[in-house]
């Protein structure tokens, strides 16, 4: 059984329509005091220790959306992330230019089974919808809520807007901000103004860590020395990407906050920037331009002259965006060798074709991971992470350059 | 047109172009791999083959093909890893994959097993058929293990488990060494010259000191002592390596860890089961061998050690030998006011009966054998002098729990009697290593109102509720840590034999009826009323997991 599965709802939901921060504080505070009556299950609401509810205490995540569906949807995958993460969830509802009753308020508690049974952690979610001027001013109706001394993680899902000044204030706030870059309509300008954020320490970003598992396999075919002498000769990288068919939508339950995938060549794009920081590759000329998510480069490597080569491929095994197959080949003097991962449905082949060599080949797990988990792995990481900040600022380049016209 | 714009980080070139040039790197030493750095999973087994000996074993099948099995899932095992299972039964290649396979349905924590992984990974388990007695089936072994070197690329690394009765160690080893398969790199006779070889063992390491030091002593004619590693799973769990970053990662309780502050220290290790099917063994065995002789007194050298040089296994397992030199070994009558022995009778727990020990199929109907230990220890240190550890284990008790907990010393003066307020309960520390892994310390608050009412609260740390990692199995870190080469987490030879030093005084007097006599406690219970009265006499009581 996952956490997150047992997830109960621990005390009524709090629902509040043009209220006040004070009201929202005060009804936060309440929540902790040891309450005289029965849970619904008839057991005291205090734990024989004498506690009630053992209360994690762990970091504030502030979610921003669009709109009340958005809002629901992420309510489900905090729900997912289960009793680990956050002591307090903020979910925003900024509605500027809207009429009516400026700040309406849900405030609920969950609570789970800690593994082995016994005392139940919680955490509480609070959804704030907030219309007319007070929807330019977030930072200062969040602050107030936040729990003192935890790091405090901006979770941006979809677009962000970049040049809105309340994305400034929150981002400022915040220790940490979150965001998907296969969600930014350009995207671009979406890494490049991501890797120019200012921020205290650090960008995470969900489309990174689903390439988490490929960046592992990648790194195990080098791990083996006998192996890792082919790295400097790689001349040839190929990469396919998930995008889904036209005019069909896919549905999954637990499909992405923003629904879609407007930048499915986020995830390939990255793990090639990532790879060419790495090894040190610099750009050198545009073969083919980008074309229908497709497109040829030459880069210049340490030893060899490196074609790097992108190209989609429509299926709905997998979510768009996703990485399909990486190929990378050497040519070089240390003689001919190949190392493949072709991604199935939910496992992979991995392949290693040195000359002279047996070929070694086994099939790995693949599962594609749920938005609750990337969201979960993101969390735990408290520092900026340079090799991402790097690899996106390469990723940005190696974009750019596919727009430019054939050398 | 050409352009020439860095696709790597200026910056971080920069960087690399100011830092001053490392000396020439030896030859022999590979450069690390660029596609590792700032990755998640740090530590990856290197390519090696793992001989089970005993293969068909229970241990295999519950704890090692489920271990190995989410190693590969979790990615920590390099697509050369191969499996070589050694054993007498006449098996197929086939159908020791189905065993192996059905440990991992059974008791892995991911399953069932996925076909096509599975499938892949088997192709990587072989099984070698032989008599551990006989000469040939380790000549054939050694052909075997240099094919698969040639074959996958195992580097001629050798990781052996015995998974066989300790009877069969010296037998087993002997005949590895004969074979040539003991050897490391240089020094093999034949094959390849390359590549580290291991040994784990498990416990019990030995019944006394005697029989330690004969183990110990055959198992160094063959292996190097840093070959050697014998495995605990109480050691590979999250809390008790957790208990070194508590105290040497944090700068608030290092300096309170001492006899001026700390009153005295618990440790209990309370199961619920009874011997389980495992009656002969047990009643061979007895609590104060199977569970004080490792885990007990080695979460006692781990809470007392004094801050390692580095955070190295050799490091480590000085400052653990130290704890335990200091315990002083008791004289006979220090065993009787020292140490409690209990035996359970039937009762019930969790809800359901437990027949008496001694109604336990292969127990003795007069067994002596105790089934709950109490102890006091002293170590006499710098540090602890004074300070009195009490140990307690058992089987039969009300609830599965371990966890050491530290009684501060009370507040110089009871500012608050004046007042009225009776003595405010002593501070405790609570460290939980299961379940419900955790921290929890306990201290007095005031309760709300014109008079002056002080309670005791709680403040409560969980993993479960902080980190959304699953904790791995011990077996998994610790095959990992042996792959990897790192033996913190593994008992040294000088070790094992301390603590037979500190145990055998008592074995010997209960033995020849010296040592207080045997108290029976109701399953159920927190054992003999006699182990609550040790505490009593020092003004102390066990606090109730």
């Amino acid at each position: 059984m996952r956490f997150g599965e047992a997830e109960s709802l621990a005390t009524p939901m709090w629902v509040e329509r043009n209220t006040t921060c004070q009201a929202i504080a005060g009804h936060l505070a309440s929540l902790w005091d040891i309450p005289s009556g029965l849970d619904d299950g008839g057991d005291p609401l205090v734990t024989e220790k004498g506690l009630p509810h053992a209360r994690a205490s762990v970091l504030n995540l502030i979610v921003t959306v669009q709109d009340e569906a958005a809002a629901d949807r992420v309510v489900h995958a905090l729900i997912g992330l289960g009793v680990h993460h956050p002591s307090r969830a903020i979910v925003l509802v900024p509605q500027q230019g809207a009429a009516g009753a400026q700040i309406d308020a849900r405030i609920s508690t969950h609570c789970n089974e800690t593994e082995g049974g016994g005392d139940r952690v919680c955490y509480e979610e609070v959804v704030l919808t907030v219309r007319g001027e007070a929807a330019e001013h977030l930072s200062g109706i969040v602050t107030p809520l936040l729990i003192h001394d935890l790091p405090t993680h901006i979770w941006w899902p979809g677009d962000p807007p970049f040049d809105d000044p309340v994305f400034d204030q929150l981002v400022e706030m915040g220790d940490r901000l979150i965001v998907d870059s296969s969600d930014f309509n350009d995207l671009l300008t979406g890494f490049r103004r991501t890797a120019s954020l200012r921020r205290r320490s650090g960008v995470g970003d969900l489309s990174w860590e689903r390439l988490a598992w490929w960046q592992e396999l990648t790194a195990q075919f080098f791990d083996a020395p006998r192996f890792r002498r082919y790295l400097p000769n790689l001349s040839r990288l190929r990469i396919r990407y998930a995008v889904a068919p036209r005019a069909t939508t896919r549905h999954d339950e637990d499909a992405d906050v923003a629904p879609g995938t407007p930048a499915p060549m986020a995830q390939s794009l990255l793990y090639a920037g990532w790879i060419a920081t790495r090894l040190g590759w610099r750009r050198h000329r545009t073969l083919k331009p980008l074309a229908d998510g497709a497109f040829d480069l030459r880069l210049e490597g340490r030893h060899e002259m490196v074609d790097l080569h992108l190209e989609p491929t429509v299926t709905d095994d997998v979510p768009p965006g996703d990485l399909l197959s990486v190929r990378l080949s050497s040519l070089g003097e240390t003689g001919a060798a190949e190392f493949i991962i072709d991604r199935d449905e939910d496992d992979a082949m991995v392949a290693t074709n040195a000359d002279g060599m047996t070929a070694l080949l086994r099939r790995v797990p693949m599962e594609t991971p749920r938005e609750s988990d990337l969201l979960s792995a993101q969390l735990t990481v408290d520092a900026a992470d340079p090799v991402y900040e790097m690899s996106l600022r390469a990723a940005a380049i190696l974009l750019a350059s596919s727009r430019e016209a054939a050398a | 047109m050409a352009t020439r714009v860095e696709v790597a980080d200026e910056q971080a070139g920069a960087r690399e172009r100011e830092r001053p040039q490392r000396p020439s790197r030896d030859e022999r030493q590979p450069r690390p791999n660029p596609l590792r750095e700032g990755l998640r999973l740090e530590r990856m087994a290197e390519p090696c083959t793992m001989v089970i000996c005993g293969a068909t074993g229970d241990l295999a099948e519950r704890k090692l093909a489920p271990a190995l099995y989410n190693c590969l899932l979790s990615g920590s095992l390099p697509p050369e890893f191969t499996v070589v299972g050694f054993a007498r039964r006449d098996l197929s290649g086939e159908a020791f994959r189905a065993h192996l396979l059905q440990g991992i349905n059974k008791f892995s924590r991911n399953r069932p097993a996925k076909p096509a992984i599975w499938d892949s990974f088997a192709r990587g388990i072989e099984y070698h058929r032989g008599d551990f007695d006989d000469p040939a089936a380790y000549l054939e072994l050694a052909k075997r293990l240099d094919r698969i070197d040639r074959d996958r690329g195992t580097a001629g690394n050798r990781l052996f488990y015995l998974a066989v009765p300790p009877a069969l160690y010296p037998e087993i080893v002997n005949h590895l060494d004969r074979a040539g398969l003991a050897a490391a790199g240089e020094r093999r006779r034949s094959g390849t010259k390359r590549g580290w070889t291991r040994v784990i063992v498990e416990k019990p390491f030995g019944s006394d000191l005697e029989s330690a030091r004969t183990l110990n002593r055959e198992l160094a004619e063959v292996f190097d002592e840093e070959q050697v590693y014998r495995i605990d799973h109480y050691l590979g769990k999250e809390t008790v390596q957790n208990l070194a970053v508590f105290r040497f990662g944090n700068g608030l309780f290092e300096p309170i860890w001492n006899r001026r502050y700390i009153d005295s220290v618990q440790i209990t290790v309370a199961e619920t089961v009874g011997v389980e099917g495992r009656g002969e063994f047990y009643d061979a065995t007895g609590a104060l061998r199977d569970v004080v002789q490792g885990h007990a007194l080695q979460l006692m050298a781990i809470f007392a050690m004094d801050p390692p040089v580095e955070f190295h296994a050799e490091d480590l397992r000085d400052e653990k030998l130290k704890v335990l030199r200091a315990v002083k070994p008791m004289s006979p009558a220090e065993v009787v006011t020292n140490t409690v022995r209990g035996q359970y009778v039937s009762g019930w727990v969790e809800g359901a009966k437990l027949v008496s020990y001694r109604d336990e199929p292969e127990v003795e109907p007069d067994s002596q054998t105790e089934t709950f230990v109490a102890l006091k220890l002293g170590i006499d240190s710098w540090r602890w002098a004074g300070v009195p550890f009490y140990l307690r284990t058992g089987k039969g008790l009300p609830s599965r729990v371990t966890e050491i907990a530290v009684q501060f010393k009370q507040a110089p003066l009871a500012l608050f009697a004046r007042a009225g307020v009776p003595q405010i309960d002593p501070n405790v520390l609570a460290i939980r290593v299961q379940p419900d892994e955790g921290i929890l310390l306990r201290f007095g608050a005031k309760v709300p109102g014109q008079g002056m009412q002080i309670r005791t609260v709680n403040m409560d740390f969980r993993y479960g509720s902080s980190f959304a990692v699953d904790s791995p199995d011990a077996y998994e870190t610790l095959l990992l840590d042996a792959m990897v080469g790192d033996a913190s987490l593994f008992t040294r030879d000088d070790e094992v034999e301390r603590a037979w030093e500190i145990l055998d005084p008592i074995l010997e007097a209960w033995q020849a009826g010296q040592g207080g006599p045997l108290h029976f406690y109701g399953a159920g219970t927190w054992g003999p009323p006699a182990a609550d009265e040790l505490l009593e006499r020092d003004g102390r009581a066990w606090r109730r997991p």
